[in-house]
């Protein structure tokens, strides 16, 4: 196995919200890395703690917002010699706006038009990041840009340069969203449901058009969303995320595979599935809980019809599966009864392995 | 196209050669609906699916009569719908064809509690004798929906995006229609909700055998709710046929490109899978100049014979 380089850590994070009905604890003990090259897909619910998770690390959060505990760790060269570390919660967000945020870490959100200005024409858009934070010069920034635009699959790009956001498509906003994302070389590209407000046959292609950028440019990827088609194509680990905790990461292979949390099942079988002819989507019952109030025990617990005693008293910690695979769940505890796999989910995950020839050992 | 063979009944909606032209300016006119022939039976759901800008909204409010066909007919429920209507048939419309949009905040005004946004086709229609009789209903719509009859007394922004799409759903099915057209009603709810709402929307259907036009963008949750399938491009209706038909022997190449961009939750085969692209530029297609053609059963594809003989 070749060595992995991490670019991003995340320890222990904890953020709240202060609202007029109380403090909303939204992200409660978040681990997460990413290593150099690779695509590292969060998946969860909505309002279960994504996309404040990564507007911490852009520094980015809401005024309301606080971090009340943790470690961001971002490692990029300045030169190929020179290794820097850069503790991102300590710096000030002057700082980070200044070398950090579009820089080395660039961010895509689900509407582009909340990243794109309506009054300055698109190619100007994708120079200005080069300008600010490099001194580009005007002409080669110009270049660069046009160079992107056809990358990122803009046809006509010398005229398409002068439009304004309005005048292009929601596909081909995006495109230039990623474009400006791109344009300082980024070494982290998170990407919060870039394709969730597209056409489905768009959405295909902006996810290819991102795999094929990043295989190219060794780019590390966070990509969020809710569908875990998305994630099968696109990540390389994958982290469940439940009530502003990871309850679940491994290898994409180890979760869609061999799943272990009670929620990632459950987010599983709710996947339609077009090999069967059901009748009928299967549902987790009950929606997350609200979380201006404390949570104890287990937080999916009430939810959870595999639910142990323990779970309404303790929280679980994280259970061992392999050198690449934890779950947050009291039935990985050795002295837990031993809980099969949901029947239907069961067949359905050895119908996947058998159609892709996948064997435990790969 | 003609009417289903194997029914016996006849369609409650039947949409025969519908266009619906806007004049922008004097020069120019979007053609947003070109010629869209289609039925659904009573009790039956009809998923019309395409992509944004295809016409499926402007389907909707043309069948709802929100605008004035510009030519084409609509018979719906045994009345002609198409022209100027009488008082009865108008009223008998408002009642009997309900909408649940794709933004529930957008059409819930945010200052109304929710019991009176669910009564107001019931204020409007005098549907009820007293104050007492109104609360009831409301009650009674709300444990439909799976909300509680304490949920009628909040505001909207109170509700997540799911129960708001509820309060949407209870809102068209308090009048007790006979058809729901469902613009986008889910698209923009999370995967697992989707899947609730769905459900919620086929026990309602087993219930009250009313008939749903479900209108999405995607076809993988249409797969689950729609016993036929519309598939809509650039105002034209490409191919219509039964969920088997569509899914099993897709024709057209949109289609297909729509079948094939739903992500199989398969890492190891989604890694290398491209999904088939179409573009209609350099397809090579002329939708005007293509007519339905019949596959087999109730399976139709809209292209000329040279594009038939080639697909098939
Ligand atoms: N500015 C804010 N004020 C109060 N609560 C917030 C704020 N931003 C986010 N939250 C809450 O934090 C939780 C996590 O939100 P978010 O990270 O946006 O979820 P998602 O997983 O859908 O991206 C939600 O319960 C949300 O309501
Ligand atoms: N009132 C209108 N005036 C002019 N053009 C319109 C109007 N309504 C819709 N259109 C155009 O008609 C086409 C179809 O739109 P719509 O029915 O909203 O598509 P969909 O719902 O499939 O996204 C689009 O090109 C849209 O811009
Ligand atoms: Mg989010
Ligand atoms: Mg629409």
């Amino acid at each position: 196995m070749e060595k992995k380089e991490e670019v991003l850590r995340i320890e222990n994070l904890h953020i709240s919200f202060k609202t007029t009905a109380g403090t909303v604890k939204a992200v409660r003990g978040v681990n997460l890395t990413v290593n150099r090259g690779e695509t590292v897909a969060i998946v969860g619910e909505s309002g279960s703690g994504k996309s404040v998770s990564a507007k911490a690390v852009m520094g980015i959060l809401a005024k309301n917002g606080v971090i009340d505990q943790g470690r961001v760790t971002l490692s990029y060269y300045r030169s190929p010699q020179e290794k820097v570390t850069r503790e991102i919660l300590e710096m000030k967000k002057e700082e980070i706006r200044r070398h950090v945020n579009g820089k080395r870490i660039a961010m895509v959100f689900q509407d582009p038009m909340t990243s794109l200005n309506p009054l300055i024409p698109v190619g100007r858009q994708i120079m200005e990041g080069m300008i600010w934070h490099y001194n580009t010069p005007k002409e080669e920034a110009q270049k660069k840009a046009l160079e992107l635009m056809e990358l990122v699959g803009i046809t006509d790009a010398e005229k398409r340069m002068k439009n304004y956001p309005h005048q292009l498509s929601g596909g081909m906003r995006q495109r230039i969203v990623i474009a400006i994302a791109l344009a300082c070389d980024p070494d982290l590209l998170i990407c919060d449901e870039p394709t969730t407000a597209l056409d489905v046959t768009i959405q295909s292609r902006i996810l290819e058009l991102i795999q094929k950028i990043q295989k190219e440019r060794d780019l590390s990827v966070i990509y969020i969303t809710h569908d875990l088609g998305v994630v099968a194509k696109v990540a390389d680990r994958v982290n469940v995320m439940y009530a502003g905790k990871i309850v679940e990461t491994g290898t994409v292979n180890d979760v869609f595979y061999d799943p272990r949390h009670p929620y990632t099942w459950g987010l599983l079988s709710a996947m339609p599935d077009l090999g069967t002819n059901d009748e009928r989507l299967y549902t987790i019952p009950g929606s997350p809980p609200n979380l201006l109030h404390e949570v104890t025990g287990d937080a999916f617990a009430p939810r959870n019809k595999y639910a142990l005693k323990i779970d309404s008293r303790l929280e679980p910690p994280m259970f061992r599966i392999s050198d690449t695979h934890q779950a947050a769940t009291w039935l990985l505890h050795p002295d837990a009864p031993h809980v099969e796999l949901p029947p239907e989910l069961r067949d359905r995950i050895e119908r996947m392995k058998k159609e892709a020839g996948y064997h435990e050992s790969e | 196209m003609s009417q289903n063979k194997n029914s016996e009944t006849a369609p409650l909606l039947e949409v025969k050669g519908l266009r619906q032209h806007f004049a922008v300016s004097r020069k120019f006119t979007v053609k947003a609906v070109e010629d869209v022939s289609f039925y659904i039976n009573p009790g039956e759901t009809y998923g019309l699916v395409g992509e944004s800008g295809s016409g499926k909204t402007t389907i909707g409010r043309s069948i709802i009569r929100l605008y004035d066909p510009t030519s084409g007919e609509i018979h719906f429920d045994g009345n002609d719908i198409s022209g100027r209507m009488d008082k009865k048939t108008k009223d008998d419309l408002r009642v009997n064809m309900q909408m649940i949009f794709q933004d529930p905040m957008a059409c819930l005004n945010p200052r109304q509690k929710v019991a009176d946004i669910i009564a107001q086709g019931l204020d409007i229609h005098h549907r009820y004798q007293s104050q007492k009789e109104r609360t009831e209903m409301v009650a009674e719509i709300l444990h439909k929906v799976g909300l509680s009859a304490e949920h009628a007394n909040r505001y909207p922004h109170q509700f997540s995006g799911g129960q708001r799409q509820r309060v949407g759903i209870a809102r068209a099915l308090v009048m007790n229609p006979k058809l729901i057209i469902a613009d986008e009603c889910i698209s923009a709810l999370d995967m697992s909700i989707q899947a609730q709402v769905v459900n919620l929307m086929k026990d309602i259907q087993d219930e009250t055998g009313l008939a749903y036009l479900f209108i999405a963008h995607d076809l993988s949750m249409v797969k689950y709710i729609s016993d036929r399938i519309g598939v809509l491009h650039l105002g034209h209706l490409l191919e219509t046929g039964t969920t088997e038909e569509i899914f099993s022997h897709p024709v057209h190449p949109y289609t297909r490109s729509l079948i094939s961009a739903i992500p199989n939750p398969n890492p190891v085969l989604e890694k290398s899978r491209v999904a088939l692209q179409y573009d209609y530029k350099t397809s090579g297609l002329d939708y005007d100049a293509g007519t339905l053609h019949l596959i087999g059963g109730t399976h139709y594809v809209r292209g000329t014979d040279a594009d038939l003989e080639r697909w098939v």
